[in-house]
């Protein structure tokens, strides 16, 4: 079990064993199936972890989950500041390059039950028809092996299951509602601008589906409008896998492990994984499972199976291919201000309260194929002050000038479909983090196609303002979310999982989440993630059912 | 400095603040001091960045930059890691520390004294060669890039100080809201505690707008 790239306990950060100065921990110590081999262990429980923890217990399985950050309670976690809800990221440093060099933490990466849904936005969506063959229709990227109707009743099910709430009409996409829930109304004066200028050029807009409800449901409230989505919901009004699927999981019997880092997964003598190895508080423990599901995001699902390499498998696991790590695609997320004569208060409402999806599929009067979403953004004085500075590079006078005016400026946020590209990908760097486990680095760079849509969208995001009467103000270069680095896809030599999310090298060794996107799609991605998810839990259920595991 | 600081004289925040959940309040109330010691900066460091902060974000009341100065001290005194960083650049503990020293240096080449020493606008001149990385050569710079200490300076002085209550009530922003949330959201509508726009013609037009 020793292993020389481990460091000694004393050594040890106090940031990956619990959250409270002091407090630790201690559920090891009676543990619900320590020493037993489970059906499934699942590694991460973010939005997928989360779908398949809930749906593998409801099906009868015995289901470990184990999380590297704590246990969140949102009365004494969350704060409705954004300076303290830096804890909610994923902190750990990643390196980063390339031309176009990713953010992490809060710009994409969450820690603790309920990974990136904790902290996300709530604006969900489904993936078009066309996003699953772009291949096939647009010449670019890959097609996946799965089709929006493999989907579908995934789709119905999970917003369903957590009422999303959405328009009677959503003019794009081949679902149009309605959705289980009304629209959220009314909406916040940023949003009304930006609808109202789409509507002088003929643009349709809309209220978009939101993970946030507008009406009582399972003991939680309807949305009060303060606009800390990305802080946490104190009200628990937006959903969470922490708030909804996971405690729900308990119930069903799975049991639940946290501020415990899997650092590698074990391999057997024939090749097949036996479960995985974690460390909490400076202490390695061991979780043998029949079968193995990784849904630890895009950057540490790839860093964990190659740095799960052994003699078996001396390129990491999963990796006959070649590409665990390769092809990560983030979706250009440019934001664009202006200026209003009339206070815009971006901080009030739901971050996002309009959306159009009029410029989402290939438009050939474009110099680029594929699309995007445009978001109208509140936003909050820190998150502001940061796209001014890190991403638009202002400081001084002019940043001071500009923050003053805060209430008179409205936002737009474009989610841009980026292509996959091998060579943007995580690789382990030489440098070490806390547990000895090489740190991930990670490249990226935008392809022509990328920049030649980031300059449509932010030009139609201006003429939208200046429709309504808005002066272009500022425009930052900025990405959202993160996906790919496992993509799915049919052919082994040509990706890392198929359609159900089960490695095309080991069997008993499933990869769900961000990271197995064949390509980005032009929307936001976590409905497609909690599908995939639902629709893989499904599948491993039957396995377990035929007794083949 | 900028004379006209707020569209909102009469505002203050801090007012609500019986209406905000504990936890929220308790975070935003630590922001007014007092503070305790520093653990990772000394205090030539402490006095260097204090200026380099006020600059950056153009303000100069010591209150403000007592917090600033403690969240920035605290962030490099703790192990958590910082996101990101980019493969040329050494640890945020070393890129400030050395950056610094690294300041000091140029100032000494380009105007034979040290940065606290030279005046303001010579001070805002460094400042802003290293935010496009063409301050004059020293062999600090290859390894602490310019760009990457003057973005990480900037980050960890705009979180804190647009975190400070006496800066969200010049700026017109509600603040937590929570548990009482937000009614009236729409265009030209305000909830009746929130900060209210003094006359408004006047400073657009001594705005020169
Ligand atoms: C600010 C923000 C706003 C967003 N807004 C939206 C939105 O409006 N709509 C939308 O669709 N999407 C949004 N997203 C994206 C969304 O959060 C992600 O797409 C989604 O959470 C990814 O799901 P996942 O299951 O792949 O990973 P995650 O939800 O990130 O879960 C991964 C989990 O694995 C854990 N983990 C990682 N490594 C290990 C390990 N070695 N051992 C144990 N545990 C580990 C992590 O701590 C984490 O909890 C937003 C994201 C951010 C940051
Ligand atoms: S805006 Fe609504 S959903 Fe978002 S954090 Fe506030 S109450 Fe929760």
């Amino acid at each position: 079990m020793e292993n020389e790239s481990r460091v000694e306990k004393e050594s040890y950060v106090q940031h990956n064993c619990d959250h409270y100065k002091d407090h630790r921990y201690d559920d090891l110590e009676h543990r619900k199936y320590g020493d037993k081999e489970v059906d499934v262990c699942i590694v991460g429980m973010g939005a997928a972890g989360g779908v398949l923890i809930h749906e593998l217990s409801k099906a009868g399985l015995e289901v470990v989950g184990i999380e590297a950050g704590p246990f969140w309670d949102p009365q004494t976690d969350f704060a409705s500041d954004e300076l303290h809800a830096y804890s909610l990221n994923w902190q750990d440093t990643r390196l980063s390059g390339g031309n176009d060099a990713l953010k992490f933490g809060p710009n994409n990466s969450g820690r603790g039950v309920g990974g990136g849904t904790t902290h996300f936005t709530g604006v969900f969506y489904r993936f078009h028809e066309s996003d699953f063959r772009v291949k096939s229709t647009d010449g670019v990227g890959e097609d996946w092996p799965i089709s929006y109707q493999d989907l579908e009743p995934y789709y119905d099910k999970i917003e369903n299951d957590i009422k999303v709430s959405g328009p009677k009409h959503f003019p794009w996409g081949p679902f149009n509602g309605p959705y289980p829930y009304p629209e959220r109304e009314p909406i916040s004066a940023w949003a009304q601008v930006f609808r109202e200028g789409c509507e002088i050029l003929g643009i349709r807009s809309s209220v978009p589906p939101l993970a946030i409800l507008s009406a009582p449901f399972d003991g939680r409230p309807p949305c009060t409008n303060r606009g800390f989505c990305n802080e946490g919901c104190k009200p628990n009004a937006k959903f969470s896998t922490l708030i909804h699927h996971i405690p729900k999981a308990i119930q069903e019997g799975a049991e639940v492990i946290t501020d415990s880092m899997v650092t590698r997964v074990l391999v057997d003598d024939d090749g097949t994984v036996s479960g995985v190895e974690f460390n909490h508080d400076g202490n390695y423990y061991q979780q043998k499972a029949k079968v193995v599901i990784i849904s630890a995001f895009t950057v540490e699902t790839p860093r964990l199976l190659l740095n799960s390499a052994c003699s078996q498998y001396p390129d990491g696991l999963a990796n006959s291919s070649g590409l665990v790590g390769k092809y990560i695609m983030p979706h250009s997320g440019h934001d664009v201000f202006a200026k209003f004569d009339q206070e815009m208060r971006l901080y009030k409402g739901t971050p996002v309260m309009a959306c159009t999806q009029d410029f989402y599929e290939t438009d050939p009067d474009n110099d680029f194929v594929r699309g995007y979403t445009l978001n109208a953004h509140g936003n909050r004085p820190v998150a502001t002050a940061k796209i001014l500075t890190a991403d638009a590079g202002y400081w001084g006078k002019e940043l001071r000038e500009i923050m003053l005016n805060f209430n008179f400026y409205a936002q737009i946020t474009m989610v841009g479909e980026v292509l996959p590209q091998k060579k943007n990908q995580v690789t382990l760097s030489e440098e070490k983090d806390e547990y000895g486990i090489p740190r991930p680095k990670i490249t990226f760079s935008y392809c022509e196609n990328d920049n030649k849509m980031i300059e449509h969208g932010v030009e139609k995001a201006n003429q939208i303002f200046k429709a309504r009467g808005g002066k272009p103000a500022f425009v930052a270069a900025d990405t959202g979310h993160l996906l790919g680095g496992c993509r799915m896809g049919d052919d082994p030599t040509n990706s890392v999982v198929n359609g159900f999310c089960q490695s095309h090298d080991i069997p008993n060794l499933f990869i769900c989440g961000a990271s197995v996107f064949t390509t980005s799609g032009g929307a936001n991605p976590t409905e497609t993630i909690m599908a995939i998810a639902a629709r893989t839990a499904d599948y491993i259920a039957d396995l377990g059912k035929k007794g083949e595991f | 400095m900028i004379e006209r600081n707020t569209y909102y004289p009469d505002y203050d925040v801090l007012d609500q603040i019986e209406e905000w959940d504990p936890v929220t309040a308790d975070a935003v109330l630590k922001r007014l001091g007092p503070f305790p010691a520093l653990e990772f900066l000394t205090g030539d460091e402490e006095q260097r960045l204090r200026v380099i902060c006020k600059h950056l974000v153009y303000d100069n009341r010591d209150d403000i930059f007592d917090w600033v100065i403690h969240f920035i001290d605290q962030t490099l005194a703790d192990e958590k890691g910082e996101y990101q960083r980019s493969p040329d650049a050494p640890p945020e503990k070393i890129l400030v520390r050395e950056g610094l020293k690294a300041i000091d240096k140029l100032a000494q080449k380009l105007y034979g004294n040290d940065f606290l020493s030279i005046d303001v606008k010579e001070q805002f001149d460094i400042l802003a060669s290293l935010q496009v990385g063409k301050a004059a050569s020293i062999p600090e710079w290859s390894t602490i890039p310019q760009k990457d200490l003057f973005d990480k300076l900037l980050v960890l002085t705009v979180a804190p100080y647009y975190s400070h209550p006496t800066i969200w009530s010049e700026i017109g922003y509600g603040g937590p809201a929570h548990p009482r949330g937000y009614y009236r959201i729409e265009l030209g509508l305000a909830d009746p505690w929130e900060a209210q726009r003094k006359d408004v013609t006047e400073k657009e037009e001594d705005n020169g707008e």
